[in-house]
């Protein structure tokens, strides 16, 4: 049994903080993970390309990738980037 | 964000120029539609920009002025000077509102508002838009629908049909590395209407696939709006070559396959038609479902949590592509070049080190190790020569902010001025360019305050009504030489050397040159003002100018022939990095004296050197006496003067274009120097410009040669007599 790890996102899901997010979410493929969007204040398209592309990766793997405690300014960036915050709150569990 | 906002200003800054300069070169007769265009879209992107980020003023400010310039595009507008005038003063307060945005300050409402109806008066229809007018331009954003559209949105009584879009837009990697954002182009689109948005992920690969700073989504939108076509490409237009945009209105485009009577009544079918495609956001193709409960199992005490940080530096800088230049272009944060600056001219230094240390070894000449060494300083000033030239910048940065102030001191005075620029693509060191403002400003003031005549004077002296001042750079001998030059009255001579002779900044019996007349306006305490003026009298006299321009290691002279106007020439350094200097010693001290200071070398003979007074001496050089400056004693480093004949003296010009010579014990040779500040190490010394590294590791001081020049000519006596002696 793998240890569920955490992931706080930051306030700005920005283009800067896009390569960053993505370096940390390489690291934990493989890995059971939850990730937290209490503290978004905003999201932009390279960061929603990530967590989607994240989503379908650890599908893929088999591996538990969890959305938790998103913030109300996060779910109103996904819907403006025509994403329902469902999606991310879908629980996704190994095939 | 925080990034993403500066990059915006600094984006505001060139389309500012852009503006401006567009601007002018349509009142000096160039409206082709090159020009006109490239004015409307500096404005236009600007106001793209600051809708993004909600400044709501600028975006009120900038909507009306683009009208007026739309106005113009169309030809409905004749580009007069008297609107040109009113434009030019538009782009100030454009350039207000843009820098009062960024620094959280605030524009004078009265201003922006008076200037906004004089705008708007300009519409050859007569018709005045309403502030309330512009209600369209609330960027608050809209509620975006994922249910269809309302039953209950009637389109209200008398307001525009509206129509229903499909937008398909696909951002390129290029918008997001120009600092664009898909999210707040959605946003401003939001604005315009009623929207659905679909996200299209079906290009988008796993995660070890992905390039973070990739582009894989595709929106398609549909907007339910009043607007037209061209309000939405205006959303985009300012990343237009940044994706792919496709936007249609269904049944708008007929098929090239039937006729057009059928197709038109396809379209009026279609149009017709209330009810708009029900819109489903998918990922790939997966249909998002409703979230199931999701459990509530505690995390493991141990297991790790990873806190994104807030900000990271990127680890690229964004890459910049100018649609208008086919050479590439990328942003890069100064610091990291000064780094690199930093690093070369350590590298320098450890190269002349190991030089040095080769030629103590003895090593011949024509040895392997030294003609590799010959090749490593080769590359060395190669490499320096490079990193050189990416901090270098164009002086148009300066000189653009010029005409604003000429129109301003201008009509400060009620003088007619015309600027002329020559030399704006001239290169110089970005330290010198940011340095060089302040100065310049204030002879530019000075050339209109005191050296144009008022229109009537000109009119009456048969010159024209409107003043010339032109202002110029070139390359010239490795430095940058900058001129600013009026047609006006000259300087007053009589008046200037009495004033100084009032101040007592002169004796009233000393004899001048008109050179030398004309260089007393540099004097610490001179004013020919009567009365402290609003614009080149605020307490800021040529002598600030002077020591501003000395500080970057430059000179200031000025050439005036009454009637017919003055130039001001300042040459500087081209960079404050390195300086090519003549190795001296002086009472066993090694200092440098820059080489641009020097004009000759001469070993003094008995019968040319003469004393003048207690201490002071001349030398006559091709039958010219020069003040003989001892820097030993004016550094001092001794208190006995020194024996010219035992010594060797530099010929040097000062900023005024008057020579001296200065007397040093010996020569040791000329070399490439790195500049490393004396003030920011240690603290500053009265005749010393800055220090470096020699190549034995020693610290040598950089000799300030005016500010020794200056210091002996504070000698009591000295100015008297030595000027007596040249009369």
């Amino acid at each position: 049994m793998t240890r569920t790890q955490t992931l706080l996102l930051p306030m700005d899901l920005d283009a800067v903080a896009a390569a960053s997010l993505f370096e940390v979410l390489s690291t934990m493929v493989g890995h059971d993970v939850t990730i937290d969007g209490s503290r978004v204040e905003q999201i932009g398209g390279l960061c929603l390309q990530i967590l989607l592309a994240a989503v379908s990766t650890w599908k893929v793997d088999g591996a538990v990738l969890e959305f938790t405690n998103l913030s109300l300014d996060l779910v109103a960036g996904l819907e403006l980037l025509g994403v329902r915050p469902q999606y991310f709150l879908e629980r996704e569990t190994s095939q | 964000m925080a990034a993403i906002r500066q990059t915006f200003f600094q984006e505001c800054e060139e389309q500012l120029a852009e503006l401006e300069s567009g601007l002018l070169a349509m009142e000096a007769g160039d409206s082709d539609s090159e020009t006109v265009n490239a004015v409307f879209r500096a404005v236009h992107s600007i106001k793209g920009g600051a809708g993004a980020f909600s400044l709501e003023d600028l975006v009120r400010f900038a909507h009306v002025f683009e009208t007026a310039l739309d106005h113009v595009r169309a030809g409905r507008l004749a580009a007069t000077p008297e609107v040109l005038k009113i434009k030019l003063r538009a782009a100030d307060i454009l350039a207000d509102l843009v820098r009062a945005a960024r620094d959280g300050t605030e524009v004078d409402d009265n201003r922006c508002r008076a200037l906004a109806d004089e705008l708007r008066a300009l519409d050859p229809n007569g018709g005045v838009e309403k502030e309330d007018d512009l209600s369209d331009l609330n960027f608050q954003p809209v509620l975006v629908h994922f249910d269809g559209l309302d039953d209950d949105d009637e389109p209200a009584a008398f307001s525009a049909p509206e129509h229903v879009f499909s937008i398909k837009f696909k951002p390129r990697p290029s918008l997001y590395a120009k600092a664009n954002e898909a999210a707040l182009l959605l946003r401003e689109l939001s604005a315009l209407g009623r929207m659905q948005v679909k996200c299209d992920a079906s290009d988008l690969p796993l995660l070890s696939e992905l390039d973070p700073e990739g582009a894989y989504l595709t929106w398609e939108i549909e907007l339910t709006t009043d607007k037209d076509e061209a309000a939405i490409r205006e959303v985009f237009e300012f990343v237009a070559w940044d994706c792919d945009l496709d936007i249609e209105m269904p049944g708008a485009d007929a098929a090239s396959d039937i006729d057009d009577d059928l197709s038109a009544l396809l379209a009026r079918v279609r149009a017709s038609a209330d009810e708009g495609p029900q819109a489903e956001a998918v990922v790939g193709d997966a249909s998002f479902g409703v979230a199931d409960e999701t459990s509530n199992e505690p995390a493991l005490a141990s297991a790790p949590v990873v806190a994104l940080p807030s900000k990271q530096a990127p680890n690229k800088a964004a890459a910049e592509v100018d649609a208008k230049s086919a050479a590439p272009t990328i942003r890069v944060d100064l610091d990291r070049v000064d780094r690199l600056i930093n690093l070369v001219g350590e590298l320098v230094i450890n190269q002349a080190m190991l030089s040095q240390r080769v030629m103590e070894a003895g090593l011949a000449r024509a040895s392997a190790v030294a003609v590799g060494l010959d090749e490593l300083e080769q590359l060395t000033r190669e490499i320096q020569d490079s990193v050189m030239a990416i901090r270098a910048q164009p002086v148009k940065s300066v000189f653009q902010r010029m005409p604003r102030l000429v129109r301003e001191i201008a009509a400060m005075t009620g003088k007619s001025v015309r600027l002329v620029t020559e030399g704006e693509a001239t290169e110089v060191d970005k330290t010198v360019i940011e340095r060089l403002a302040d100065p310049l400003t204030h002879m530019i003031r000075n050339a209109i305050d005191h050296g144009l005549e008022s229109p009537e004077k000109r009119l009456a002296t048969g010159k024209h009504e409107e003043g010339l001042v032109k202002l110029s750079a070139l390359h010239r001998s490795g430095r940058i030489v900058i001129e600013v030059s009026d047609d006006g009255a000259g300087i007053n001579r009589p008046r200037v050397k009495a004033i100084a002779i009032e101040k007592g900044l002169i004796a009233p019996d000393v004899i001048l040159s008109d050179e030398e007349i004309d260089n007393l306006i540099f004097l610490p305490g001179f004013s020919t003002a009567s009365e402290i003026s609003d614009i080149s009298g605020r307490g800021v006299g040529m002598d600030v100018v002077k020591r501003s321009i000395q500080a970057l290691g430059g000179r200031i002279s000025i050439t005036s022939r009454p009637g017919h106007g003055s130039t001001f020439t300042m040459s500087l350094p081209l960079t404050l990095a390195v300086l090519d200097g003549m190795v001296v010693t002086v009472a066993q001290q090694t200092l440098v004296v820059p080489l641009t200071a020097i004009v000759e070398t001469l070993q003094p003979k008995a019968a040319d050197v003469h004393g003048m007074g207690d201490n002071a001496r001349v030398i006559s050089i091709r039958n010219k006496f020069t003040p003989l400056i001892d820097v030993g004693r004016e550094l001092s480093y001794r208190n006995s003067a020194a024996d010219p004949l035992a010594c060797v003296a530099l010929l040097v010009e000062t900023e005024g274009g008057g020579r001296s010579a200065l007397l040093v014990d010996a020569i040791q040779g000329q070399r490439q120097v790195v500049i490393k500040s004396l003030e920011a190490n240690y603290r500053h010394v009265q005749g010393i410009a800055a220090a470096t590294i020699l190549g034995d590791g020693r610290v040598a001081l950089i000799l300030d040669v005016d500010a020794v020049v200056a210091s002996s000519r504070a000698e009591p006596g000295f100015y008297d007599n030595a000027l007596a002696a040249v009369g």
